[in-house]
């Protein structure tokens, strides 16, 4: 049972991994805003379900449009603009939706949070999701989309350059990304069945994107591993929460200075990377 | 009328403070191009130096004020030697700066959370009186000092940027931080000095913040007000910053007192998307373009 609850909250964790990977390993865009999509998420399917008797399926639905809508007045005008300005304003963003909740107390329940939530997600739709979602990115990696991103992320210019729209990808990327946070928001409101204002602070969003990191920008899978070992390993070691990201951050330093592409570099579960090595070994 | 004036005069010596963030804040901007987040690591550690120096070694405000500055820049050093240098002698992209300034910034934040983080600390009473009578008004001493403190270390600073031969290798560095090397200047020294200063500024900013309010693992966050002064002011414009944090400041304060605390974050920080629709530049108009 315990174990069941651990794989749910680290499963959890890393769909909103998921969504980093896509915005900030694969394209190379920073936002310490996550934190701010995750609550918009969880607090939309809450509120639309708990005071407007929406069904939880559409309310779903509901909290994924809400992000992308935000995740747009967010975008449009500071992804036209150097990177630094949308690492940011999404930092400020975060606080933005924090504070936003605490004013609307009426219909979030303020500082108090917002109880009384049933637990409609069981572990099966996670994985569902995280297998979904894994699927969804893992063939964006390797089409002409998600190369044109690695193109940007390596180099902005060089992209632009060779007739790749920055703009119009970052902007997509960006919306996905939102969609897929959001939606891990509202799985986390079914889960945890209590939300509040303070649920992810702009420090949870740097944790997703130092994972990203540790595991590897050109590694879905190693982004995956990462990440359900971070987050399972806070769950055993409650008591040691607060080292643990201690530890986190020394590895973090340590793998960018040693091995600046991640621990797992660019290999991939599926890809056959033995195959592909013997090929160029060959050639 | 009274209230706002004093209200008015609150938030700018508050707004002195988010000055010397965005300063500190732009002055790494400018010469390694990457949104240093470590600085609020500086902040936070400043605090608590202050704090502890000043209850149980001197308590006395001068000293104590300039042995933190001293100690900010320390570290602001040891953290370029300890974190930045090692990836930027391997010519590594600028995510990787940034990815390395969050986790300074986590680390420490995470250091004190575990250490001390069940406390929170508050500076000792420097003075016996906290105001001064002016007429009408009531002006606390803190805030003067706040303001007084802030002028004249940006006035400091600025005198060294410009006058100083290490100013002019900071400035050249700040336009391309290769070129410089060639003309015999030590561009790793301009880049250690560059984060001492900024480290002084940190430290002063901690040490200020600190005793305003009172000292938690989560102080260093508040350097969020400087980078919003810094994104109004134009990214990299150093006198842009402050002005806009001096505006900042007194803005907040008036917003605070007519429309409440609570509604007040949400409209700075809507005002600062709008502003990047209309004019990205800031008000210094200094724009920062990607460069192969």
């Amino acid at each position: 049972m315990f174990y069941l609850k651990v794989l749910e909250i680290t499963s959890l964790y890393t769909i909103l991994v998921l969504g980093v990977y896509l915005l900030t390993g694969l394209t190379g865009l920073f936002s310490l805003g996550q934190g701010g999509f995750v609550s918009i998420g969880a607090y939309t399917a809450a509120i639309a379900y708990l005071k407007f008797h929406v069904p939880f399926p559409l309310a779903l639905v509901m909290a994924i449009l809400m992000g992308m809508i935000v995740g747009l007045f967010i975008g449009i005008p500071t992804l036209r603009l150097r990177r630094d300005y949308f690492l940011l304003v999404t930092f400020g963003f975060g606080e933005m939706v924090r504070a936003s909740l605490l004013y609307l107390a009426q219909l979030t329940g303020g500082a108090m949070g917002l109880a009384g939530i049933p637990k409609l997600v069981g572990l099966p739709l996670i994985l569902v999701s995280i297998i979904v979602i894994t699927f969804i990115l893992y063939n964006l990696k390797n089409s002409r989309f998600g190369r044109n991103c690695i193109a940007i992320r390596d180099d902005e210019l060089a992209a632009a350059s060779m007739g790749i729209n920055v703009y119009a990808h970052k902007i997509k990327v960006f919306l996905l990304s939102a969609a897929i946070t959001s939606y891990g928001g509202a799985l986390y409101a079914f889960v945890i069945m209590f939300i509040e204002p303070n649920l992810f602070n702009w420090l949870e969003s740097a944790k997703l994107i130092i994972i990203t990191f540790v595991g590897g920008m050109n590694s879905l899978s190693g982004v995956l591993v990462t990440s359900m070992v971070y987050y399972s390993f806070g769950e055993f070691f409650r008591f040691v929460d607060v080292w643990r990201d201690v530890l986190l951050a020394l590895v973090v330093i340590l793998v960018t200075i040693f091995r600046p592409g991640g621990l797992f570099g660019s290999w991939e579960i599926f890809s056959g990377n033995l195959l592909k090595k013997r090929k160029e070994e060959a050639l | 009328m009274h209230i706002i004036f004093q209200q008015l005069l609150n938030g700018l010596s508050l707004g002195g403070v988010y000055a010397l963030e965005a300063v500190g804040f732009g002055l790494i901007f400018n010469v390694l191009k990457f949104s240093n987040f470590s600085h609020s690591a500086i902040v936070a550690i400043s605090a608590y130096f202050g704090f502890f120096i000043s209850r149980y070694l001197f308590p006395n405000f001068a000293v104590t004020l300039l042995m933190t500055a001293i100690f900010g820049g320390l570290i602001g050093v040891v953290i370029e030697k300890l974190i930045f240098r090692p990836i930027r002698l391997k010519n590594a992209p600028l995510t990787l700066f940034l990815v390395n300034s969050i986790t300074a910034a986590m680390l420490v934040q995470q250091v004190f959370a575990a250490t001390l983080g069940s406390d929170y600390y508050t500076y000792p009473e420097f003075m016996k009186e906290t105001a001064w009578r002016l007429g009408a008004f009531t002006v606390s001493k803190t805030y003067v000092i706040m303001l007084t403190i802030s002028a004249l270390v940006l006035l400091f600073l600025s005198y060294i940027i410009r006058k100083t031969k290490i100013g002019i290798a900071i400035r050249a560095a700040s336009s391309d931080i290769r070129t410089p090397s060639l003309m015999g200047v030590n561009v790793d020294f301009i880049v250690s000095v560059a984060f001492f200063l900024a480290g002084i500024l940190g430290g002063i900013t901690g040490y200020l913040l600190g005793m305003t309010y009172s000292v938690d693992p989560f102080i260093g966050s508040m350097i969020l007000k400087g980078i919003i002064a810094a994104i109004i002011g134009g990214i990299g414009s150093l006198g842009g910053g402050v002005i806009a944090g001096l505006l900042l400041g007194a803005t907040e304060s008036l917003l605070i007192s007519q429309i409440g605390a609570s509604l007040t974050p949400i409209v700075v920080y809507s005002s600062i998307i709008i502003l990047l629709l209309i004019r990205p530049e800031g008000i210094s108009g200094k724009r920062f373009i990607v460069k192969a």
